[in-house]
């Protein structure tokens, strides 16, 4: 990937700056606002389903959209069929180091095979 | 593969180091190609390792490298990184039950490198370990910031005389993840909600043709099983859906945390 920016360092330390603050505010307020006040138990409720809302979604992003965001299942076969092997390395063994490195195996393996 | 034996003496740098190292080791590779990707899209060393600090987000530094590349107008970066960063603010919601009590400055400190795959360790540790403190998940926090950071900035030097195929690389956050769904199912409706959440996913990322997509499905399908939950706890308390399932690895539901309200 050839450098075809023109941008200068000034501009791209610009970048960095904004970015912080627009990685920031959704980070902090949050936690700022709901550890100070009374959290409502429906809240709290309703939060415990966000981890496994959220990191299926990420999942389903990484193995079923293509980056133009297009469902696209062909050109993922290697990432489906690694995402059931680790999915069960993870059930089988609960070990977070495993389930990575099965993963991480099994999709290069997989996409040099297929 | 180490069994962990809890030893009561451990110093606390060495025990949370632990519990991070399976993310920190996943990160080189990707910090690696992550470094490569800013160094091709004219960003200095120095430069590449304030994203990384400040940012600190393998899914914004991948975008802002490739807007970069074709040449995107600053604001309409900084838009992007808006809507990709958003789903912080649940991260952040879910995470707070467990940091109130803390101080301002600890907040602000936490909340600055909290990211999806950290935020994933210490939610896991803080549903199902009670003596897991807001310290030791900063101290996660920050070691996989070291990792991350130092892995951009060699990526960034070495540049391209490294040719790594990102989409194998990503896959190890990908594992990590489908790893965290699998310890959060405790019933059979978390499953259902898993599946609410993969069907809605797809549907609003391509229907928003952005990451926004992700908040929306996040924020409805977790709603929903909050929803289903109450109705049928009241309702159907004998429902098949609330039967919990276990895992031949362990011996206790995977993550309780319903029961100390």
């Amino acid at each position: 990937m050839a450098a075809v920016n023109h941008w200068d360092t000034t501009q791209h330390l610009l970048l960095v700056i904004l970015g912080f603050f627009v990685a920031f505010a959704p980070r902090y307020l949050p936690i700022k606002i709901f550890t100070q006040r009374k959290i409502p138990e429906w809240f709290n409720e309703w939060m415990k389903f966000i981890p496994v809302s959220l990191f299926t979604a990420l999942v389903v992003k990484d193995v079923l959209v293509s980056p133009t965001y297009q469902f696209d299942v062909v050109h993922h076969i290697p990432e489906l069929i690694a995402s059931v092997i680790v999915g069960l390395i993870a059930y089988f063994t609960r070990s977070m180091a495993l389930s990575v490195v099965v993963g991480l195996a099994s999709v290069f393996i997989l996409a040099v095979v297929l | 593969m180490t069994k962990l034996v809890p030893d009561p003496n451990e110093p606390k740098w060495r025990s949370t180091l632990k519990v991070a190292m399976p993310l920190n080791l996943s990160y080189i590779p990707i910090g690696l190609a992550c470094g490569v990707l800013l160094h091709a899209a004219g960003f200095n060393t120095i430069l590449t390792g304030l994203v990384s600090i400040f940012i600190f987000s393998g899914g914004a530094q991948f975008m802002i490298a490739s807007m970069l590349t074709i040449n995107a107008p600053l604001l309409s970066i900084v838009l992007m990184l808006f809507f990709l960063e958003l789903r912080y603010a649940l991260l952040g919601s879910s995470l707070s039950k467990y940091l109130i009590g803390t101080s301002e400055r600890f907040k602000l400190i936490f909340s600055v490198s909290m990211n999806d795959e950290n935020y994933a360790v210490n939610y896991l540790k803080f549903a199902t370990d009670k003596k897991w403190t807001p310290r030791e998940a900063l101290m996660v926090e920050h070691y996989s910031l070291l990792f991350w950071t130092v892995s951009n900035l060699v990526g960034s030097l070495i540049g391209s005389a490294l040719k790594i195929d990102l989409t194998v690389v990503h896959f190890a956050l990908t594992a990590l993840f489908l790893y965290m769904i699998i310890m959060q199912v405790k019933n059979r409706l978390t499953i259902l909600v898993g599946l609410i959440a993969a069907v809605l996913a797809v549907f609003f990322l391509v229907l928003t043709k952005s990451t926004l997509g992700l908040v929306i499905s996040t924020l409805i399908s977790s709603f929903i099983g909050f929803a289903l939950e109450h109705y049928l706890r009241k309702k159907k308390p004998n429902s098949r859906f609330l039967y919990s399932v276990k895992s031949p690895g362990s011996k206790e539901a995977a993550v309780e945390e319903s029961d100390e309200n």
